[in-house]
């Protein structure tokens, strides 16, 4: 006989005007699992995960909770089932409390009109943390928390609402991997309680560790729903883009390097990291790898000048730099934040703003700003990295995220940038538009650049560097050569031991 | 964050909020300087002298830890202490000169809170908006003269005193407890906290943001009415420029005690602090026969010195 599903979508459809968002999908949840769901950006993921928690209606579908015929017409009504979403930005508010946030809109009454009663809310609040294996005091203010901990916050928020089906959205995405480790205990946890989870990752090796089931959306469609043991990560990305693509992009040729682009000598900051020697040739792509928090986001910082260093000394090109963002920038280094959004772009202006602003100097020395000479720039940039957008004129925000990436890139070259600086060039970023900014860096190097890439994804550094940096608390733990650079390495060096 | 070597935040001291150095500084100066600052009347004057200033910072706490502001605040207080004086004046009763004041507090916190709630305009234009017409409506019913020959009742309210302790200060402290069981200890104070750091939380909650912000706005009107009494009674008359840059007072208090403009961080005891530093310097600096232009100029430094010892520490 088979088994009831705790919940079930049948034939979902759902359209937005000029696109069709979700087409005759179908899925189920079952009490206990975890299950993957899987697909390229746009795949239609978000929007169906939206219709099963009420904030989107079906235009066509039917539901079901334990096999019995339901309707979701709002989020009251998902909520009502058990359906909770851990949302990617959090929804806590930073300034109260562990225990208010969880009961957020449900406080217990205190014993006055209007009163709220704290010793029940902290009560309650510890019982469910407790629950999830969450050894902290919920009299704890939220802001003071890490990512990690906010996220197990959320998750209690969710358990206290009795929900049985919980939907994460990416939920690694901003997690080192000691987090990971303690949210995937928890998952493990939950799912012996009973809990279904629903898990969107685009990490395929999360894919296999933790999946119970795997389903893959594509163009709005069901490809495929499957068990792990019957696939493989080829075939899994096969099924999602639709076409045979190595996951890992690997570098046709590697240009010999030349003279020394970078070179920092004995570098120690306040930032945490200390005696950094590190250089990198004119036509290489050198790696700069390490868990989250070993320190290669404030090396990288100190490189461009944006932090203060203590000691050391940092040469481009050969001289010696300041210090400076200015001065950096004026000799031709780039960087490329980890976080586009808010540090790569101004979002509300056109991609043609975004292109020509690191370059205004260059392009209008006078001072004046000249729109038509503005556009022109845009364009060639727009051209030459194949950027999808019809015109200059329109706001970066509506571009996906790999071709928001190339505008931050544009942005540089436009500059005259010679040395790049990429920190995590590929988050959030699909499959597909990954292979095309690993071929975009690989134009580069052998247009004579020079790349010093920072990368959480370990076979992402194997397959586009030539060499690699590994840090480990602050420190260079070692180098490794072209041959020498396999993941085994690089995690042999970064761990603690 | 560094883990080894020296670091600041070690420091017992790197844990004192700015405020509270601020005013221990302060204090330490004025009475180095003036024999006739750390006094027991004094002390007691000073006090009584921040209270009609408190019934104002608290409110501007909580609007201000919305992302919010109240400039209007002052001349509402102002517009209110001329209501009440004409209706005692023409009614006799107290009573009903107390609510009338009030009921212009009410108006002008519901008027605010409507326009930045329902129609989205922003704090900063509608308060500066309101500010305009509640001055303007003052000077329109005063003819720009003071308004005098309030009964003797109402004077006592500032000037009376219950076991030895100021009335006003009674007032004020009471407003302090208020104002923090409704911050810390009620729903509507736990969505203050919500409607500065994450308005999105309190709407996926089920909780109207516009409900609430209207109900910070409001009670920012009526303590602007419990004010109004008070300075009212203390200057026996009413003015139409009575509290003309009470709103400058206010917000400085606020921001000295290490209230923040953004995400819901707010500290009431901070803004109690704040009061009492802003009430100290005007006194002190009143003592040494300092111009009062020269006072606002000092409260301005104030803020910045306070936060720039907050931002300090903050850094590391």
């Amino acid at each position: 006989m088979a088994v009831v599903p705790l919940f079930e979508l049948r034939g979902i459809s759902k359209e937005f005007p000029g696109v069709k968002a979700l087409d005759d999908v179908s899925f189920e949840i079952r009490a206990g699992e975890v299950h993957m769901l899987v697909g390229e950006n746009g795949a239609g993921k978000s929007t169906l995960m939206k219709i099963l928690c009420g904030a989107y209606r079906a235009d066509r579908g039917s539901f079901f909770n334990n096999g019995e015929p339901v309707t979701i017409h709002d989020s009251a009504a998902a909520r009502k089932f058990g359906i909770a979403v851990i949302f990617q930005d959090f929804t806590l508010v930073p300034y109260l409390d562990i225990a208010k946030n969880i009961f957020l809109g449900r406080e217990f009454p205190g014993r006055l009109p209007g009163f709220i009663d704290r010793h029940r809310i902290h009560a309650e609040a510890k019982r469910v943390l407790d629950m999830i294996g969450f050894d902290i005091d919920p009299r704890m203010s939220v802001h003071a928390l890490g990512v990690a901990q906010q996220q197990m916050v959320e998750i209690a928020k969710a358990l206290s609402q009795d929900a049985r089906i919980l939907v994460m959205d990416e939920p690694t995405a901003a997690l080192s991997d000691r987090e990971t480790e303690l949210l995937f205990a928890m998952i493990a946890r939950l799912k012996k309680n009973g809990v279904a989870i629903i898990y969107i990752s685009h990490r395929l090796s999360e894919v296999f560790v933790l999946g119970d089931r795997i389903t893959v959306l594509r163009d709005g469609r069901k490809i495929a729903s499957l068990l792990p043991g019957e696939t493989t990560p080829d075939q899994l990305v096969t099924l999602m883009v639709g076409r045979p693509v190595d996951t890992t992009y690997t570098r046709p040729s590697r240009p010999t390097p030349g003279e020394v682009a970078l070179e920092v000598k004995n570098l120690s900051g306040p930032s945490g990291f200390s005696d950094v020697n590190l250089t990198v040739r004119a036509g290489e792509i050198v790696g700069l790898s390490g868990l989250v928090g070993s320190g290669r986001t404030e090396v990288a910082r100190a490189i461009f000048g944006a932090d203060r260093v203590t000691s050391g000394e940092i040469r481009l090109f050969g001289e010696r730099i300041g210090g400076s963002v200015e001065d950096s920038t004026r000799r031709g280094m780039a960087l490329i934040p980890e976080n586009r959004k808010t540090q790569g772009l101004a979002l509300a202006r056109s991609v043609g703003d975004n292109i020509v602003l690191a370059g205004l100097r260059k392009l209008f020395p006078s001072g004046v700003f000249v729109p038509r000479r503005a556009m022109k720039a845009a364009r060639a940039i727009i051209q030459k990295l194949r950027i999808a957008t019809p015109t200059p004129r329109r706001p970066v925000a509506t571009l996906s995220g790999g071709n928001q990436q190339k505008v931050v890139i544009g942005k540089w070259l436009n500059a005259d940038a010679r040395f790049f600086i990429f920190d995590e060039p590929t988050r959030g970023i699909d499959v597909g538009a990954k292979s095309e900014i690993f071929r975009l860096l690989d134009g580069l190097v052998h247009n004579g650049a020079a790349i010093l890439m920072i990368s959480s994804e370990q076979i992402e550094i194997v397959h586009i560097c030539d060499r690699a940096y590994v840090m480990r608390s602050g420190r260079i733990a070692g180098e490794l050569s072209h041959h020498e650079l396999t993941e085994a390495n690089i995690v042999r060096l970064g761990i603690h031991q | 964050m560094s883990t080894h070597g020296f670091s600041l935040a070690a420091l017992p001291i790197a844990r004192v909020p700015g405020v509270a150095i601020v005013l221990v500084v302060l204090c330490a100066g004025f009475g180095l300087t003036s024999p006739g600052f750390a006094t027991p009347a004094n002390i007691s004057n000073i006090l009584t002298q921040s209270t009609i200033l408190l019934l104002l910072a608290l409110p501007m706490t909580l609007i201000i830890m919305t992302e919010g502001l109240d400039l209007s605040i002052g001349a509402v207080l102002t517009f209110a202490s001329i209501v009440l004086a004409v209706t005692v004046i023409a009614t006799g009763s107290p009573t009903l000169g107390f609510l009338a004041a009030l009921a212009v507090g009410l108006c002008f916190g519901l008027g605010n809170g409507v326009l930045i709630a329902v129609f989205d305009i922003p704090p900063f234009i509608t308060t500066l908006g309101t500010l305009g017409i509640a001055q303007g409506l003052s000077l329109l019913v005063t003819d720009g003269q003071s308004i005098v020959g309030i009964p003797r009742s109402i004077e006592q309210i500032y000037s009376g005193t219950a076991a030895g302790i100021p009335f006003p200060i009674i007032i004020a402290a009471l407003a302090y407890f208020i104002t923090h069981a409704l911050l810390y200890h009620t729903r509507f104070g736990t969505y203050v906290f919500a409607l500065g750091g994450n308005r999105e939380a309190l709407r996926v909650a089920g909780i109207s943001v516009r409900g609430m912000l209207i109900r910070v706005y409001v009670f920012g009107g009526l303590m602007a009415g419990f004010a109004a009494l008070l300075m009212t009674a203390r200057l026996n008359s009413a003015h139409p420029t009575a509290g003309i840059g009470m709103e400058f007072d206010a917000i400085a208090a606020v921001a000295v005690g290490g209230t923040s403009f953004e995400r819901g961080n707010g500290w009431l005891l901070g803004t109690l602090l704040g009061v009492i530093a802003v009430g100290v310097l005007r006194n002190g600096l009143n003592l040494l026969a300092v111009p009062s232009s020269v006072q606002v100029a000092c409260i301005g430094a104030l803020v910045i010195i306070a936060l720039f010892i907050d931002g300090m520490r903050a850094e590391r």
